[in-house]
């Protein structure tokens, strides 16, 4: 039971994230919402490490979490133009 | 049938979607960000269909040097050709 209410709230955070994801008018708002959605998909790699009980997705989670990270931090620098 | 398998299809058509969005981009920077996108997607789906390994892989090269890559290439041939504002 709770397993499926976790998914359907987890779910509605990918959509609305992929929906501003395209229709965003800027390049700021596609870049907070990559952001947001590494965010949601790293806690999405936790919830799965939990339901199928093994380790090594929390593995996948870490390194997901980090480089998602830097990706996020080479695009601001893009767009303050600092690179 | 789980719950995760369920979900399967529905994951597939967002990359799908994202893909195409690839593909018809009006500026070159949001091709980009959706590829990141696409990646990120890409290694939760080889995480379901239990490769985690392959899931690893993917999420190290495709999360963190494709988009890093990329940005600099685009930033070094904006600074070859001189036109800033375009982006």
């Amino acid at each position: 039971m709770f397993n499926i209410i976790f998914f359907v709230l987890l779910g509605l955070g990918v959509l609305f994230c992929f929906l501003r994801l395209l229709l965003g008018p800027t390049i700021v708002d596609r870049a907070v919402a990559l952001d947001t959605f590494s965010t949601v998909t790293s806690s999405i790699l936790v919830f799965l490490a939990l339901f199928f009980k093994r380790g090594i997705y929390l593995d996948v989670a870490l390194v997901y979490a980090i480089l998602a990270f830097v990706g996020s931090i080479v695009i601001a620098r893009y767009i303050e133009k600092g690179i | 049938m789980n719950p995760c398998e369920f979900c399967i299809p529905f994951i597939i058509l967002l990359t799908w979607i994202a893909a195409v969005y690839v593909i018809f981009a009006k500026k070159i920077m949001h091709a980009v960000i959706v590829t990141g996108f696409v990646s990120l997607i890409a290694s939760v789906l080889f995480l379901l269909m239990k490769a985690p390994d392959v899931a690893l892989t993917e999420a190290s090269i495709g999360a963190g040097l494709t988009i890093a890559i990329f940005v600099f290439a685009i930033r070094k041939i904006e600074q070859k050709e001189g036109k800033d504002g375009k982006r």
